[in-house]
């Protein structure tokens, strides 16, 4: 059976005017090179600056034609995008991963996770999410595992997520313990989470006679916000270990609610 | 829906009062009331020094750690002990945030938190 015949294809209608996707299929040896450069000068004369390889339909590649795609990366990197490899069989993506280009170039599932990496990478797009339960203590460890699930979806380290984790648990349990109860007074989390930092948001109701003790529950100097701690309250440290795991937090108390905000940056 | 504990309890040989009891799964507000019955009624039964294996505790938070704090003073009150033993490297990190570390007795391994017992 012989080899299937080189194919390469350009299309840009992917929702982003600096991105192409380059479809190569076939048996790209030495003798595909010369068509390979043909497309990328076309590609080169372009305004695109991220090039999306996919090779969904690829059956061998010689390191001749690996070393042509790191000279055309390293143009696309000089324009401020890249060049990245999607859809890779398991032969292929083995034998690139032989040769190092794992090292040098991202492979993804498929097009549409190239795509999404860009708008992480590049784009600097946040990914947020909205979740409102009744406020009840029980409900609370399903969302604080969905946060570090989100963000260890998104590359961040099993630490960050830990601590990510940590701060959801201790705002989501401060507003179910001192806001008000029931299904209809429900707490809103909000969660915003780029390549940099995850932004959080959460929102209690709460009796308006509660004002001024939260007000000095929240204050820096009260009790239990400092970091040493005494042996005799079983409570009380929550606040203290969110300002301590985040880069920023504010309170706001009316006599609607609670907002807690806090911003923590991606460390690792 | 509470979160996932389990605890187990393990004689030591030699010592009468004294028991293993490993902890699997997340401490946290949902579960403490539990925690803090089994820990209690292994003080009433006279077991009052504790060896706390968290090798397989994932998580805990400022609600689980108050509880710590608590069966520390407690154990010493009946004249026992609580020591840690095998923690997580975030787990650990939490206890020390918040300044708990120097206040509880915490050993890298298992079988030194055993030796160190009275």
């Amino acid at each position: 059976m012989g080899n299937s015949a080189l194919k390469m294809e350009i299309s840009s209608d992917w929702g982003s005017a600096e991105i192409a996707v380059l479809k190569v299929s076939g048996f790209l040896d030495f003798s595909g090179i010369a068509m390979l450069s043909k497309f990328f000068d076309r590609i080169a004369e372009e305004k695109w600056s991220y090039v999306i390889v996919d090779l969904v339909g690829l059956e061998a590649m010689c390191s001749a034609a690996l070393g042509e795609f790191m000279g055309y990366r390293k143009r696309f990197v000089e324009r401020g995008g890249s060049l990245v490899f999607a859809g890779l069989s398991g032969n292929i993506r083995s034998k690139l991963t032989l040769l190092g280009a794992n090292k040098i170039f991202s492979f993804y599932q498929d097009v549409r996770s190239a795509i999404n990496a860009y708008k992480w990478d590049y784009k600097k797009q946040s990914k947020s999410v909205a979740i409102s339960f009744p406020a009840d203590l029980a409900l609370v460890p399903p969302i604080r595992q969905f946060a570090s699930r989100l963000v260890r979806q998104k590359g961040y380290s099993v630490k960050d997520a830990f601590r990510i984790e940590t701060i959801v648990d201790e705002v989501c349990n401060n507003a179910v313990e001192h806001g008000l109860g029931g299904a209809e007074n429900t707490v809103d989390v909000r969660m915003s989470v780029d390549k940099e930092k995850i932004d959080i948001n959460v929102s209690n109701k709460s009796a308006p006679e509660k004002v001024a003790v939260l007000r000095e529950l929240t204050k820096p100097q009260t009790r239990g916000t400092g970091n040493h701690v005494g042996t005799d309250d079983k409570r009380g440290r929550g606040l203290a270990l969110i300002r301590m795991l985040s880069n920023d937090m504010d309170v706001d108390i009316t006599e609607h609610g609670t907002t807690v905000h806090v911003i923590k940056l991606r460390e690792e | 829906m509470e979160t996932q504990i389990q605890i187990t309890c393990e004689e030591i040989a030699g010592k009468a009062n004294a028991r293993i009891v490993r902890f699997v799964g997340d401490l946290d507000a949902t579960n403490v009331d539990y925690v803090t019955e089994q820990i209690t009624n292994y003080f009433s039964d006279g077991l009052v020094k504790i060896v706390a294996d968290f090798k397989q505790l994932r998580y805990v938070n400022s609600t689980g750690l108050g509880v710590l704090l608590h069966f520390n003073k407690s154990a010493k009150e009946r004249g026992g002990c609580f020591k840690i033993a095998n923690l997580n490297e975030n787990v650990y990190e939490i206890i020390e945030i918040i300044g708990a570390a120097s206040l509880l007795d915490i050993y890298d391994e298992l079988n030194e938190a055993v030796a160190a017992l009275n």
